[in-house]
């Protein structure tokens, strides 16, 4: 009988303990429920790699499927697919004010995020650029800063100095020029980089202060302080690279990188690649000096697009971890070691062997342009923007196929069309 | 019965036009009467997005579109019969040895577009391309330009390009039309004293007009259709200062936005898709007209 009774116990132990094991098997093998996110941005998918296995070392079983499109093509394919019920459950959104988003939030087609995610790493400002009727409808993700890059050493060679009033900046590309340097290397095949250098000359000269009185419909295009600084911009060309008008930013990017010209426009993203090509490239930035020593110099700062929740997604819940681990510390810190970009949680230390990075992160909250004219703006949320109407009449003016008076003109009677306080 | 079987044989005909070109077709005219960002609900606007592109905002750059699709199909045409016409006859010329050379006339155009616009984009680089090398090699220096950054070089250099990826095609097909001309009426020309150039021109040449109609249609409905190699070389904003902007390019900025459109605006898009199609479908009848007569003439 206790024969049969140390059985027993044997047989039940033995069936306690495969059924535990096969409840942690069960659990150890259950499917990680599958977060598809579409993007434009080939660089995030090792971030995504990252966020994935973070998030799983935290007890998330989630399976991140990041798919990238052209960014050209991207809006595009997000909005039929939308339509046709076979969105992503996080999508990658521009930034507001600006139709393509407006769009979607008109549509239902994205989830407010207060009270899923805790966004209390960001600031309000880069909220702002996703935020509308009082919601947040996404989680920045990375903040863009523009402006001069430029070689240190060559800069050093030379006695130069960073410029502090645009004059500087002439004089720096004259001594340049004098002793065989290419000043400046500008891609002006690419039409929407010269929208780009113009506006990032504008938030110093004319400035931040007159941005501001433009939007208010209190200054034009026309003004003699816009057509002073396209002409000065206009001046510059002298000293940028013989033929700059075919020449694109992956030339760019192997010029620059290997120390043949001193200085480019461009923004922070350009980073990596100049040091993909030559990882001892020594370059710092300086933001466009202002014409008059008065007048602050700023930097053109600009939230880059944020992650939003596809409302007819199945997988919000898991959605929204993963949104949640995106508005971290720890998610922004391997973002910006990943990317070399700044993410836009703010607080986080950019990685120390990118001085740049950390200059630039500090910069942005610090010299930030509160008014501008290209992304970002308000003039940027109607048909023709003032981006759209940069990109060909830069080209034109560089071209010298219009003067900096016609490209003012320009400017005001296309943004005259729609911009309400041009409208009255 | 024979009733049943014809409409049986060809439903599946039909059936593929009807999915993948009539709906399409008739979609898109209807989709030029609204206003449609591509998202969200559509509202009729009647006829106001051709006032748009006709006389609105948008008839300056619908006019110069236009109008680089005229220059593109004058040029290509000139650049495609004349040299295609020009190697037919010299090949026709020496039949014997010249298969090799009907490969490297031939071989552009098993390329695709987007390969051809990215290969001359890299030689024809300001600093570092193929072509200004050469020039500076040979002493030509003064030659060398920023062949895609010049406003007035750079829809010449993609017709060129065009031209070059396409020429083999010509020659194949003039070469293919000589070789069918009767050889009774060239030899009795030959005995008569006629010289090779007259026998070219008065007695070949006329034979060939039938068929330098039939590419030269081709070449305006394929010309009107363009956008690939402008896209390649010059992105959607068919730079420099929309220089090379055709209508292909400025459908698809309108329609799909890219960088710098702040919206997309299908309604607008399916328009200016309308308009092409309007001057591209009466020279296809054009087509279908010279072809059944050609074939009623070799009948």
């Amino acid at each position: 009988m206790k024969k049969f009774v140390l059985l027993g116990i044997v047989a039940a132990l033995a069936a306690a303990a495969w059924a535990g094991g096969g409840a942690e098997q069960g659990a150890a093998q259950a499917p990680a429920q599958t977060v598809s996110v579409w993007g434009w941005r080939a660089q995030d998918a090792d971030v995504w790699k990252a966020a994935e296995a973070a998030l799983k070392a935290k007890g998330v079983n989630v399976a991140i499927k990041y798919e990238v499109f052209p960014p050209t093509e991207y809006d595009s394919k997000l909005l039929v697919s939308l339509q046709g019920g076979v969105g992503p459950d996080i999508m990658y959104t521009r930034r507001l004010p600006g139709a393509r988003t407006q769009a979607l939030l008109d549509n239902g087609y994205l989830v407010p995020l207060d009270g899923k995610v805790d966004l209390a790493a960001f600031t309000d400002v880069s909220l702002s650029f996703i935020r509308s009727g009082g919601k947040t409808w996404g989680v920045p993700f990375a903040n863009q800063i523009v402006g001069i890059f430029y070689n240190t050493e060559i800069f050093a060679k030379y006695g130069l100095k960073e410029p502090a009033t645009w004059a500087e900046l002439v004089q720096n590309a004259e001594t340049l020029q004098k002793n065989g340097v290419t000043p400046f290397f500008v891609t002006a095949k690419e039409a929407w980089t010269l929208a780009m250098q113009n506006a990032m000359v504008g938030v110093s000269y004319p400035g931040d202060a007159w941005i501001g009185k433009l939007a208010a419909g209190k200054a034009k295009f026309t003004d003699p302080e816009f057509v002073g600084m396209l002409k000065d911009l206009n001046a510059l060309k002298k000293y940028y690279q013989k033929d700059f008008s075919a020449n694109t930013s992956a030339e760019q990017d192997v010029t620059f990188g290997m120390g043949q010209a001193a200085m480019v426009f461009y923004g922070i993203w350009g980073t990596s690649n100049w040091l993909k090509t030559n990882p001892d490239l020594k370059f710092g930035y300086f933001p466009i000096p202002p014409k008059d020593a008065s007048v602050p110099a700023k930097a053109y700062t600009y939230m880059d697009g944020a992650y939003a929740i596809n409302a007819a997604s199945k997988a919000q819940d898991a959605a929204a971890k993963v949104l949640g681990y995106a508005a971290s510390k720890e998610y922004g810190a391997a973002f910006s070691k990943i990317t070399g970009e700044m993410t836009a949680v703010k607080g986080v230390a950019m990685p120390a062997d990118r001085p740049v990075l950390v200059e630039c992160y500090e910069l942005m909250n610090t010299i930030a342009s509160a008014n501008r004219y290209w992304v970002g703006s308000p003039f940027d949320a109607g048909t023709p923007s003032a981006y759209n109407i940069l990109q060909e009449n830069m080209q034109a003016m560089y071209l010298d196929a219009i003067t900096p008076e016609d490209l003012a003109k320009k400017l005001q009677d296309g943004l005259s069309t729609w911009f309400p306080p041009f409208k009255k | 019965m024979q009733r049943r079987t014809l409409f049986l044989m060809l439903f599946p005909a039909v059936a593929l036009y009807t999915l993948f070109v009539a709906y399409p077709f008739v979609s898109s005219l209807a989709l030029s009467f609204y206003d449609w960002p591509g998202i969200g609900p559509k509202t009729w606007v009647g006829f106001q997005n051709y006032s748009n592109v006709l006389t609105g905002f948008m008839s300056a750059e619908f006019y110069r579109a236009f109008w680089h699709n005229v220059v593109f199909f004058v040029w290509s045409l000139i650049l495609s019969v004349v040299p295609g016409l020009f190697f037919a006859f010299l090949l026709a010329a020496a039949m014997k040895g010249t298969g090799w050379l009907k490969v490297v006339f031939f071989f552009p155009n098993t390329l695709s577009i987007v390969v051809v616009g990215f290969l001359w984009s890299l030689l024809l680089n300001p600093q570092w391309g193929l072509v200004n090398q050469l020039f500076k090699a040979v002493g030509l220096g003064f030659l060398a330009r920023p062949w895609l950054g010049d406003i007035k070089l750079a829809l010449p250099t993609i017709i060129a390009v065009t031209a070059w990826r396409g020429l083999g095609f010509y020659v194949l097909v003039y070469l293919a039309a000589i070789i069918g001309v009767e050889r009774e009426e060239a030899e009795a020309a030959r005995i008569d004293g006629a010289t090779e150039i007259q026998i070219a021109l008065r007695i070949v040449l006329p034979h060939l007009l039938p068929i330098i109609a039939t590419t030269s249609i081709l070449k305006f409905i394929w010309t009107f259709n363009i956008f690939d190699i402008v896209y390649a070389m010059e992105g959607t904003q068919g730079g420099p200062a929309g220089s090379t902007d055709v209508l292909g390019t400025l459908f698809y900025r309108i329609a799909f936005g890219g960088l710098g459109s702040s919206q997309t605006g299908m309604g607008l898009g399916a328009t200016v898709v309308t308009l092409i199609f309007l001057v591209v479908f009466p020279v296809s009848l054009l087509y279908v007209f010279v072809l059944e007569r050609r074939v009623e003439e070799e009948a």
